[in-house]
């Protein structure tokens, strides 16, 4: 019976990680400029490794490889939004207008990149 | 009229007095007139949030030098330059700094380097036989100043915040390698102390840029734990919300531009926070400096969210406890708003 639960568990968050997952490659396909792209990216790392690891914790029980999951969720957790981070950056520091709601499309700018190092004042 | 040109590169250490000193000395003997060009190379971390305080540092310390040639110098015809280096880019190692003396010194037509023996550029360990090293590699003329070097720097003084960071370094160390291997061998408890020991002395004055508190530190990681699950549950609600709308056959997004000045210290607390507010999706921290986040937004409950202050006020209670965290919303103290995208 335990066994049963604990199989359908891991299949349920295989499953919602895989779904996630999916989520978010058809928003970086969906979605219109790399800063909207860098939102939905994140999510594969958060939820969509998250739902994963946590089956595959599961799948061990409780053993030191069920650790090592936590671990790895850790470190992607901290990695990820560096990297989300770094590529907005370099977005914005080579002179990516973001696409806005409010002003429909870019304003036009013609001072071309950002040369100074982005102090916003 | 033979001029000296002369490169000094300055750090705040005990013997950048004498450096100078030994600099205009030196540069009068063989020439009539010296060109002197005192330089501060700005370390790679510069361009973090408290980069404030690295210019103001590197600021002061360009005058004092200035007045130290100038007194130093007599009557002689002396010219003094000074500059900060390298503020745009990531110097990192030895060979970097050794590349933009180079171009300096390639530049201004410099005749020589004189080095301070305990060079020390920004926050990263003595630099020096690595640097002679490179300069020598790339064949730049260097000189280290003989000076009197006084008892090491405040080993006194330093002693149980070095001895703190020693061994927080070694502990965190150890107890990774015992989740990694397995606690109850006694060989992986003899090896884990003896690389936990290694690192410990390696790598403790770099993990740690702030002195630690042997209360509050611990305790901080203690509340980081409490901090976690709500961070987890905040991320669930968010990739429930961005992922309707990216189903959604219209998707109706309305990404904005946000700029949000949190109430939280620079370096490791405003980390957290950016990537805290990273890690949601829907929030995209672009910027950072000085406290300032500049946030893009994907759709309007996310944008709600941030300037609610949720995880604000989250990283205020992991740092400086519940009392601190109980803080008005971004929104309510006026330190939020929609900007345009010539802001970045």
């Amino acid at each position: 019976m335990i066994e049963t639960i604990r199989f359908w568990l891991i299949a349920v968050l295989l499953g919602l990680g895989v779904f996630f997952t999916l989520v978010s490659t058809i928003g970086v396909i969906r979605l219109p400029d790399i800063y909207a792209r860098a939102h939905t990216a994140s999510q594969t790392d958060t939820l969509g490794a998250g739902f994963a690891l946590a089956g595959v914790a599961l799948a061990f029980g409780w053993e030191q490889a069920a650790v090592y999951t936590v671990l790895l969720l850790f470190f992607v957790f901290i990695t990820n939004p560096t990297a989300a981070h770094a590529i907005a950056r370099s977005a914005a520091e080579t002179g990516v207008e973001p696409l806005l709601a409010d002003e429909g499309t870019d304003p036009d700018e013609t001072d071309g990149p950002a040369e100074t190092d982005g102090e916003t004042t | 009229m033979a001029v000296e040109r002369l490169l000094v590169p300055l750090s705040d250490t005990v013997t950048v007095r004498q450096t100078v000193a030994y600099a205009v000395r030196s540069g009068l003997e063989g020439a009539d007139s010296l060109e002197c060009h005192l330089v501060v190379a700005m370390p790679y971390d510069a361009d973090v949030p408290e980069s404030d305080q690295y210019d103001e540092d590197a600021d002061g310390l360009l005058s004092r030098a200035r007045n130290w040639v100038e007194e130093d110098a007599g009557g002689a015809d002396v010219t003094i330059e000074t500059a900060r280096l390298g503020a745009d880019e990531y110097l990192f190692g030895p060979r970097d700094y050794a590349e933009i003396f180079d171009a300096y010194a390639d530049e201004h037509g410099i005749d020589r380097v004189v080095l301070d023996p305990e060079y020390q550029p920004g926050v990263t360990a003595q630099l020096l036989q690595p640097l002679e090293r490179e300069l020598e590699r790339i064949g730049l003329a260097y000189e280290e100043a003989p000076v009197e070097r006084s008892a090491r720097r405040g080993r006194l003084a330093g002693g149980t915040e070095d001895f703190d960071r020693l061994f927080a370094t070694f502990l965190i160390s150890y107890g990774f390698y015992l989740v990694l291997g397995d606690p109850t061998y006694w060989f992986d408890l003899l090896t884990g102390a003896a690389v936990a020991g290694i690192v410990a002395l390696s790598l403790a004055q770099v993990t740690f840029t702030v002195p630690l508190d042997r209360v509050q530190s611990p305790l901080r990681i203690v509340r980081f734990a409490v901090y976690v699950p709500y961070l987890l549950w905040e991320i669930l609600k968010a990739n429930i919300a961005v992922s309707a709308v990216i189903l959604r056959p219209s998707m109706p997004i309305e990404p904005t531009l946000t700029r949000v000045n949190s109430r939280v210290r620079s370096g490791l607390p405003l980390t957290a926070l950016a990537n805290s507010i990273t890690l949601t999706p829907g929030t995209l921290t672009v910027r950072a400096n000085n406290q300032q986040l500049l946030v893009h937004t994907l759709i309007p409950a996310a944008q709600e969210d941030l300037f609610d202050g949720g995880l604000e006020r989250g990283i205020r209670f992991v740092f400086y406890g519940r009392d601190s965290a109980a803080i008005p919303s971004p929104r309510e103290r006026d330190d939020a708003e929609v900007v345009g995208g010539d802001e970045l």
